[in-house]
């Protein structure tokens, strides 16, 4: 009698269980079922009528019944936990909605060349100086073996700061005036008096001349200076270091020249042009990359260097020139208007 | 400079092809910054015909064939043309098949409405030789036929414009460009020889034309040369001389003039022709300007003259400012009969200051301040005497006078191979090096000894070279920079790290575009109206950051700040409806304190507080606080003990809203500056058309900081113990801020505490409302402590509070929050 009402009982919540819609029915069917006056209760409660003899026999068949049910129990208990997760999850995403945050910033394709030109050089032995954009006419010039009156300085005409200003952490060799520096030279002239050879340094920075701007003239624009001092240094040197440099930006493939040239501060100066079959429009014509020479021994005697014991070569470029002839520029006021749809075109950055 | 290759060619004794001084001169070091070609190119099998008859093409209309000769023999081309200008008989250019015309056109036999053309009969715009293109060209009648077309139209040239650096005087004439093809190709050069030497006296003989003749500066003018001309005719200048000079981008002016001219590009000395008529007393003097005095110019320009400057003079007024132009006053015209021919070695430095002082550049001016060879002046002001005679006639009065000397001794320098192989890093032969100089017209002297050296002997119009390392440059010139053998990179030793404002740069970059900002790249020079609009004329940086000589209005301070150039940026891409946020620069600004100026590394941002763009999603707006931690997390990355800094809020700008933005730290104690918060809403507005608010951060360090060393952190013990916890809500006037209530909780704390710690004190909730006064706001700060060795028991850690709040209540008039 038991017995049977114990089968029909684990049928009943074996059938029941996965019918339980949410936490409320199974929780009413649960007490249904357990509860204080539940069907399992009562048949509980009837225990005490079985004989003697059969009690442990029909315990175990409890037994068994309640494993029985409790796992149907848990079963649907685990379900409705479940749905209640999910539900508490709100609907499910659409990966394909645009994500509302701002995409990561674009680095500006300036600094992308100027930080690819510094890695390149990096890897050879190579150190970042810096140099302040404010320099004194002696740094930028007279150190440089550049005179006052000399035709070269005709070359770079300067933004001149008031005479009578004082600048507190740009130092003066005597009462010369400042002015915005005209190229990262200057750079060269204070890390020889600050350090002793060997020097290996790349100065980027800003320099400034009183161009009017137009397509390739801009009132700023950044150059990265080059200098290697030490005993023995070779012409033969200056042309590895720059033919390295020319293939590894313009790709093994570009062809590279010295054509000689005349700066105050090397001697032999040239310039550089390297020669490239894949650069779209400028392909297969020579283009001036930089200037560089031998350290010229008026350098060297002006920071207190025998240039009979020490040599060196020094190079200098426009950042904004490799830049444009790299990323297919054709005006450098385009990198001063930070349009982001131009900045973003070197970044990878979806519009 | 421009240089003709028709007249280049008269000083050279080889053929040197046009394309390889195309190929030369830059190897040479001389960048050719343009090409041009005038009149016809050298063309083959295009030369003079005659129309013998001519009719209609039996399939077009508008074509004729025509038969035409070339040579005296029998043989006829049948040539078709569309052309109608021409006439049976008429001369006419003939290109024939093989010919090839300007624009690379290749003329071949090919048949034209069924029948073969057998050549081209060509209009002056196909030649090149004119911009008619209507009609076929018409020869004269007298022309031979078969005449080459360069025979006829000899006068077709290439200019080659040249770029010479500063230190190549010697290479501004033709004369000095045919040296340089010479060294490299081989060959002498062909300077026109003089047919007789005037005789020269080093005292004035007086005459007619010239009485008196003084060199009253001779630091300035180390050497003057004069010849007296008399009975000159001028004229027009002869075809030839015309030519020359047009080519090479000069107006002809007459006959004497034109020569002078002539003269200083070919030998590269400048020479001046004065009217000796027009001289008062027939004196000349060279001395320095007096004070007052003026000159009206060859160009009819006048000029106020100082006396820095050195002038040419008569008895009376100054003739020419010397060296750099000629007076109108003593002008050769037409009606001039006689003349005084000037020639002079003038200090360079003295002529350039002048050239800088006036303004004035001219093709004189040019050559004497980089030094003209003293040599040459003899030779050149003979040559011009000797022009002169020829084509204006006349005849020279005296001997030629010459005051003082600008010669020199030869410059001799001393050379070891050796050193030279040592320093270019391979190997030549002591034969290389030596055909390189020979070529170059220096001379070797070799001296006997262990050590090899060189004397070697520099020709005297090459200023350039004084020292060894200047020879190592002219082999490298002449043996060829493409000879220079590729060798491996050397890099040894470690090198040092990099600068570390580098590093720092770099690492904000990371970081910001990590956050979205994006970099824009600005213009360090600002106009002086923002200066004044948002600091006011009397502000120390609109003072002190004006530059001496700015080209244009707009660009005349040094940025102070990289706000207002990013709020340009804001405003520009706004303006183009672009959809962008946020932007940040770094890079250096300027600021004055105290007179004096300092230059400092900068980083600033600037961000929309609200996306300007729509979305499926709305996102937290952007404010203070979000600029202020990012503010907070830059200063991090400076190698400072501590990045706690003490912020104050901005009571009064016109950059930063009022009380909406806050700055702490400064550039003389701690080094660095920081300002942060929304921008000043009105001026935005007004200046920038940006109506959106705008937060945004500044950073100023100052370089030195960055030599700090970056301080190294240590451990200390981590206690294992649970911490407990109070809080405590404090009502305060609405003007005290959290960093005060702050301060103050920390230290009761601390002496409220013993045997352990109150670890930390954070202020989690602001409330002003409903049950607080007006003037009211409070703050609830919430406080835990911990032991390091126990677990704290409650009785200790109320002790602890109820001494917090006793401090409070006694220290402070903050009320406390029941």
């Amino acid at each position: 009698m038991i017995e049977e009402k114990l089968d029909t009982l684990v049928t009943l919540v074996d059938e029941s269980c996965p019918n339980l819609k949410n936490r409320a029915e199974f929780d009413n069917f649960k007490a249904s079922i357990s509860g204080p006056r539940g069907q399992l209760t009562e048949i509980m409660k009837s225990m005490g009528s079985v004989p003697k003899e059969e009690k442990p026999a029909m315990g175990k068949k409890i037994n068994e019944a309640k494993q029985l049910i409790q796992k149907s129990f848990d079963a649907a208990n685990n379900r409705i936990e479940e749905a209640e997760l999910v539900s508490s999850l709100g609907a499910p995403i659409d990966p394909t909605l645009p994500s509302p945050d701002e995409a990561k910033g674009a680095i500006h394709p300036i600094a992308q060349v100027r930080d690819q030109v510094v890695d390149l050089f990096h890897r050879i032995g190579f150190s970042v100086a810096e140099g302040t954009e404010l320099e004194t006419e002696y740094y930028c010039f007279d150190a440089l073996n550049i005179p006052s009156d000399h035709p070269a300085r005709d070359m770079q005409d300067s933004y001149f700061m008031p005479e009578s200003l004082s600048i507190s952490n740009v130092s003066k060799k005597t009462d010369e005036q400042y002015l915005l520096r005209t190229h990262t030279s200057s750079v060269q002239i204070r890390t020889l008096l600050e350090e002793k050879p060997p020097i290996r340094i790349v100065a980027p920075g800003r320099c400034f001349r009183r161009d009017t701007p137009d397509a390739t003239h801009s009132a700023n624009f950044h150059q990265i200076e080059g200098l290697y001092v030490d005993k023995k240094v070779t012409l033969t040197d200056l042309k590895a270091t720059l033919d390295y440099f020319v293939k590894q930006v313009f790709g093994a493939s570009a062809k590279t020249r010295l054509r000689p040239s005349f700066f105050p501060f090397t001697e032999p100066s040239f310039e550089m042009d390297f020669y490239s079959p894949d650069l779209g429009k400028l392909s297969n014509k020579w283009l001036e990359i930089m200037g560089c020479g031998m350290v010229d021994p008026e350098v060297f005697k002006s920071v207190g260097l025998d240039p009979e014991e020490y040599s060196g070569f020094a190079f200098g470029m426009g950042i904004e020139r490799i830049a444009m002839i790299l990323q297919g520029v054709d005006d450098i006021r385009y990198y001063y208007h930070n349009d982001i749809r131009f900045l973003r075109q070197f970044s990878g950055i979806k519009q | 400079m421009k240089i003709s290759y028709n007249w280049l060619k008269q000083y050279l004794d080889s053929d040197i092809k046009p394309e390889s001084i195309l190929d030369a001169l830059p190897l040479l070091g001389f960048d050719i910054e343009e090409t041009e070609t005038l009149g016809p190119p050298q063309m083959e099998h295009v030369v003079v015909g005659q129309v013998i008859e001519y009719e209609a093409h039996p399939n077009a209309d508008r074509l004729r064939l025509c038969k035409v000769k070339t040579d005296e023999s029998e043989q006829i081309h049948s040539i078709i043309c569309g052309a109608k200008n021409f006439k049976q008989g008429d001369k006419v250019m003939v290109a024939l098949p093989g010919a090839v015309l300007p624009g690379n056109f290749k003329i071949k036999k090919s048949k034209l409405r069924g029948i073969e053309s057998q050549g081209m009969l060509c209009s002056a715009k196909e030649l090149n030789i004119g911009q008619d293109h209507e009609g076929i060209m018409i020869i004269e009648a007298s022309v031979p036929l078969g005449t080459p077309i360069n025979h006829c139209y000899s006068d077709s040239d290439i200019i080659f414009n040249l770029e010479i650096t500063p230190n190549r005087v010697d290479v501004l004439s033709h004369i000095g460009v045919a040296r340089e093809l010479l060294a490299r190709f081989g060959g002498s050069l062909q300077v026109p020889k003089l047919k007789t030497q005037l005789k020269t006296s080093d005292t004035l003989k007086p005459n007619a034309l010239l009485k008196s003749l003084e060199l009253k500066n001779t630091e300035l003018c180390s050497e003057y040369a004069a010849v007296c001309i008399e009975n000159v005719k001028i004229q027009k200048s002869p075809q030839w001389l015309i030519q020359s000079l047009e080519a090479v981008g000069l107006r002809s002016v007459n006959n004497v003039v034109d020569i002078t001219n002539y003269v200083l590009h070919e030998s590269g000395q400048p020479l001046h022709a004065f009217d000796s008529n027009k001289l008062e007393n027939n004196s000349i003097q060279v001395r320095n300007a007096q004070k007052g005095e003026a000159i009206k110019t060859l160009d009819g320009k006048d000029y106020k003259l100082n006396e820095s400057i050195l002038v040419v003079a008569d008895a009376q007024k100054p003739i020419a400012i010397a060296g750099v132009m000629g007076g109108a006053n003593t002008e050769v015209d037409e009606n001039s009969q006689s003349i005084i021919l000037e020639a002079a070695y003038f200090d360079p430095s003295s002529i350039r200051r002048t050239a800088r002082a006036l303004g004035i550049s001219t093709d004189s001016s040019y050559r004497f301040e980089r030094g003209v060879d003293a040599v040459g002046i003899e030779y050149a002001i003979q040559r011009a005497t000797e022009l002169i005679l020829e084509y204006a006639g006349g005849s020279v009065i005296g001997p030629k006078t010459r005051l003082g000397s600008a010669l020199t001794d030869p410059t001799i320098i001393d050379f070891s191979p050796d050193l030279m192989r040592n320093f270019i890093g391979f190997s030549v032969s002591d034969a290389e090096v030596e055909a390189a100089f020979v070529s170059l017209n220096c001379s070797v002297e070799k001296t006997q000894g262990a050590q090899p050296a060189w004397r070697v002997r520099v020709p005297s119009y090459r200023n350039d070279l004084k020292r060894a390392v200047d020879l190592y440059e002219e082999f490298i010139r002449i043996f060829g920079t493409d000879k220079i053998p590729s060798v491996e990179i050397s890099a040894n030793g470690i090198s040092p790290l990099d600068h570390p404002i580098y590093t720092f740069n770099d690492t904000v970059s990371h970081f910001l575009s990590g956050q979205s900002f994006n970099e824009a790249f600005l213009y360090t020079l600002r106009d002086v109206k923002e200066y004044e609009f948002l600091l006011g004329e009397t502000h120390s940086d609109t003072e002190h950051l004006r530059l001496n000589n700015p080209l244009q209005s707009d660009q005349s301070h040094l940025r102070n700040s990289l706000i207002p150039g990013l709020l340009d940026v804001l405003e520009l891409n706004h303006a183009r409806q672009n959809s962008v946020n946020k932007f940040y620069e770094r890079g250096r600004v300027f600021k004055s304190e105290e007179g004096s100026v300092t230059e400092l590394v900068s980083v600033g941002f600037v961000s929309f507080a609200k996306g300007l763009n729509r979305q499926w999603l709305e996102r937290e707006a952007f404010d203070f606080y979000k600029s202020k931690t990012l503010a907070e997390n830059i200063i991090q990355l400076l190698p400072v003990a501590s990045n706690d800094l003490d912020f104050s809020p901005i009571e009064q700008s016109a950059l930063w809203q009022p009380l909406h933005s806050a700055s702490a730290g400064s550039i003389k104690k701690e080094g660095y500056q920081v300002s942060v918060g929304l921008l000043n809403v009105k001026h935005l507005k007004e200046k920038w058309n940006l109506s959106e608010p705008v937060y945004a951060g500044s950073i100023l360090v100052h370089p030195d900081l960055f030599n700090k060393k970056a301080e190294v952190f240590r451990y200390s013990a981590i206690s294992n113990q649970p911490a407990s916890s109070k809080d405590l809500s404090l009502i305060v006037d609405k003007s005290v801020l959290s960093s005060e209530v702050h301060t103050a909780i920390v230290r009761f704390a601390q002496s409220a505490t013993e045997g352990f710690i109150c670890e930390s004190v954070n202020v989690f909730d602001v409330y002003e409302g409903e049950g607080l006064d007006t003037d009211k706001k409070s703050f609830t700060i919430s406080m835990s402590f911990r032991a390091q060795d126990r677990t704290l028991k409650d009785a200790e850690v109320n002790k602890a509070f109820e001494k917090i709040q006793e401090s409070v209540n006694q220290e402070t008039n903050y009320q406390i929050r029941k």
